[in-house]
């Protein structure tokens, strides 16, 4: 599976599980600029998979190469340094309780670079405002909302401009609206900072919104791949049934005879 | 040698400031330094930012551009931009209209949300798993412990940062919050230590001896033994508590993802306070320890205080204090890289930060009675300290 253009990530050959795998062969490249879904039943292994790509569950065989460069092969050093030009917005979003909303989004500014204070202030203010918080600088994460806290780990994910920006079901739980307001976020992510984006997800709608291709995972490897219509036209009943909801039916012998 | 990101020029009451190169955060803090010196120049009416010969625009000097705006507003001056590419557009659509007050916080939307080992089949495969198990978390533990020391060496060769004020955080939280609760034991078992020596040592004439029995028992092994024991249930727990949360909300997975290391983020700032406060607080409990012993001795044999304390400082040498301490330097280090290898270990349920918190109680609590029976038979045989 490659997209187009220069690749930003590429996977080959990758096994990814913990002691057994999950999926298996894997072979995916997202080009510069992309935005790729990455789809699947519950359970599929497609946030294990996302696990394996952000640097915290290495391979059971293959490689995940970012920006053209081995992750699991580097020293720790060059490793952080290498995620550091990537984002991350957690299915939990994952933000820091102890601290306010401000804290959260400064903190990879704070560590990771010389940007002076009055800067850092700045740019939180500006990230807030893109992501539809502004004002709420002060807040803990327990004072905010379900869909609120999911816009906030987009806003740290991104404040170091990435080039690539993982998300794992970023408008998963959400009423509509607020979920369509999360693929807008992202739309205006690549659209203003360039930021490519890798995306799991199983909400179609929001699927159909941002990407510009999908990869389907079905019985541990990858199912099919493509543009949001080439897989909505699939005959493939694995990949018909998932992009026109019709209902799964327990596998093997039936239990009632009528 | 890289060329200046801005030159500044001055023309009456305005002044233009040519941007070169990329305006991105490796170099941000010298463009925002030449900017904010021309912003603060009363006299500059008019201040032009000349993006001709400018390079891409991230969010920083977004960030920068909006900034001097608002500082050139504030006098009732302007910012000018000229010759803007479309990226520079594009960028700049980030900043933001400004804001007049805080919404109010909406209510939460949603609240975070065995069997048998004798039974067969499997007994063996589920005492293998344990054994298995052990060692992993063995090997685990001696992984942390080195990776500790490594971004410990970091740190004090200044190669990198620990948060801002975590350090004066922790030492405040598990120092100055164990001051009360070590000296007032340390105190009462001082004068328990010191009533039944008096009783005993009295029946052969040997009251005078309570003294020595104060000082030597006091500054090498209870305050000591009792410190750790204090620290352990009030500081360890919560490390491992801190921590096991943390992993379960996923927070230590975001900054290994950022590119932050989780140990010198999380478990250097802990080690640094734990590693401070052990003897600190240990030191502390032995002269309140003395203390207690002292009434009770001035009180029950009427031994004047002169006396007792002439007579601990004669028998407590230097070696004896070297020994008390080093031990509750040793303890204070098991606690920590307990709690925090315990603590990093948790799995995603809120049950397993309760198993970690315990489990770090009793790990640290057997290893410093190992480690305490260790010192004094290798003291004992070896009779140097």
């Amino acid at each position: 599976m490659t997209g187009g253009g220069d690749i930003v990530l590429a996977c080959r050959d990758l096994s990814v599980g913990y002691e057994r795998p999950v999926l298996e062969h894997v072979d995916l490249s997202i080009g510069r600029g992309e935005i790729v879904a990455l789809l699947g039943g519950s359970g599929c292994g497609k946030s294990t998979l996302l696990r394996t790509l952000v640097g915290l569950l290495p391979p059971l065989a293959g490689t995940v190469e970012l920006f053209g460069r081995p992750l699991y092969e580097l020293p720790l050093d060059d490793r952080n340094r290498l995620l550091a030009r990537t984002g991350t917005a957690f299915q939990q979003d994952a933000l820091f309780g102890s601290m306010t909303l401000e804290d959260n989004i400064a903190l990879p500014l704070c560590e990771l670079t010389r940007v002076p204070a009055p800067v850092v202030a700045e740019m939180v203010r500006m990230r807030l405002a893109l992501v539809g918080l502004a004002g709420l600088e002060h807040r803990l994460p327990g004072e905010l909302s379900g869909g609120q806290r999911k816009r906030a780990a987009l806003a740290r994910a991104s404040i170091l401009d990435p080039e690539l920006m993982f998300c794992d079901e970023p408008s998963a739980g959400l009423d509509p609206a607020v979920a369509a307001g999360i693929d807008e976020t992202l739309l205006q992510f690549r659209a203003v900072l360039g930021i490519t984006l890798a995306v799991v997800s199983h909400e179609l709608e929001s699927i159909r919104t941002i990407a510009d291709r999908a990869v389907l995972f079905a019985d541990g490897g990858i199912r099919a791949a493509g543009t949001i219509d080439e897989l909505s036209r699939s005959r493939d009943p694995e990949v018909f049934g998932f992009f026109h909801r019709v209902a799964e039916r327990p596998r093997g012998p039936a239990s009632i005879a009528t | 040698m890289e060329p200046p990101a801005t030159t500044i020029e001055r023309d009456g009451r305005g002044a233009v400031a040519h941007l070169h190169g990329d305006l991105v955060m490796p170099r941000i803090r010298e463009v925002y330094a030449a900017l904010r010196a021309v912003a603060r120049q009363r006299e500059v009416a008019t201040l032009v930012l000349d993006f001709s010969d400018a390079g891409r625009l991230d969010s920083s000097g977004v960030a920068v551009v909006t900034l001097i705006g608002r500082q050139l507003a504030g006098g009732g001056r302007r910012l000018d931009l000229a010759h803007l590419g479309e990226q520079h557009r594009a960028a700049l659509a980030l900043a933001p209209a400004p804001v007049e007050r805080a919404e109010p916080a909406a209510p939460a939307e949603d609240a975070p949300e065995a069997s048998g080992w004798w039974r067969w089949p499997g007994w063996i495969e589920r005492l293998g798993e344990r054994v298995a198990d052990a060692g992993a978390s063995v090997r685990a533990f001696a992984g942390l412990t080195a990776a500790t020391c490594r971004q410990l060496a970091v740190v004090v060769a200044r190669r990198a940062r620990m948060p801002a004020g975590a350090l004066r955080h922790h030492i405040e939280v598990m120092g100055a919050g164990a001051i009360f609760v070590v000296a007032l034991l340390s105190f009462l078992t001082g004068m328990t230590m010191a009533f039944q020596g008096a009783v005993q040592l009295q029946r052969f004439g040997a009251g005078v001896f309570v003294a020595d029995l104060i000082g030597m028992s006091m500054v090498r092994e209870l305050v000591p033994l009792m410190t750790a024991v204090i620290i352990t249930g009030r500081t360890g727990a919560a490390i491992a508590a801190e921590l096991g949360t943390m992993r379960a909300r996923s927070e230590i997975d975001a900054l290994a993802t950022m590119g932050i290391d989780p140990v010198r983020f999380l478990i250097v700032p802990r080690m640094i306070a734990i590693t401070a406060i052990g003897p600190a607080l240990t030191l502390m409990g032995i002269f309140v320890g003395v203390l207690g012993g002292m009434l009770v001795a001035a009180g029950t044999l009427d031994m004047p205080p002169v006396t007792f304390w002439s007579r601990v400082v004669d028998r407590v040498t230097l070696w004896d204090f070297a020994h008390g301490l080093g031990k509750s330097l040793v303890f204070a280090w098991i606690i920590g890289l307990s709690g925090s290898h315990l603590g990093m270990r948790a799995s995603g349920d809120a049950g397993s930060v309760g198993t970690a918190t315990t489990r770090t109680v009793v790990v640290s609590v057997f290893s410093i009675i190992v480690v305490d029976a260790l010192f004094a038979t290798i003291t004992t045989y070896t009779r140097h300290l």
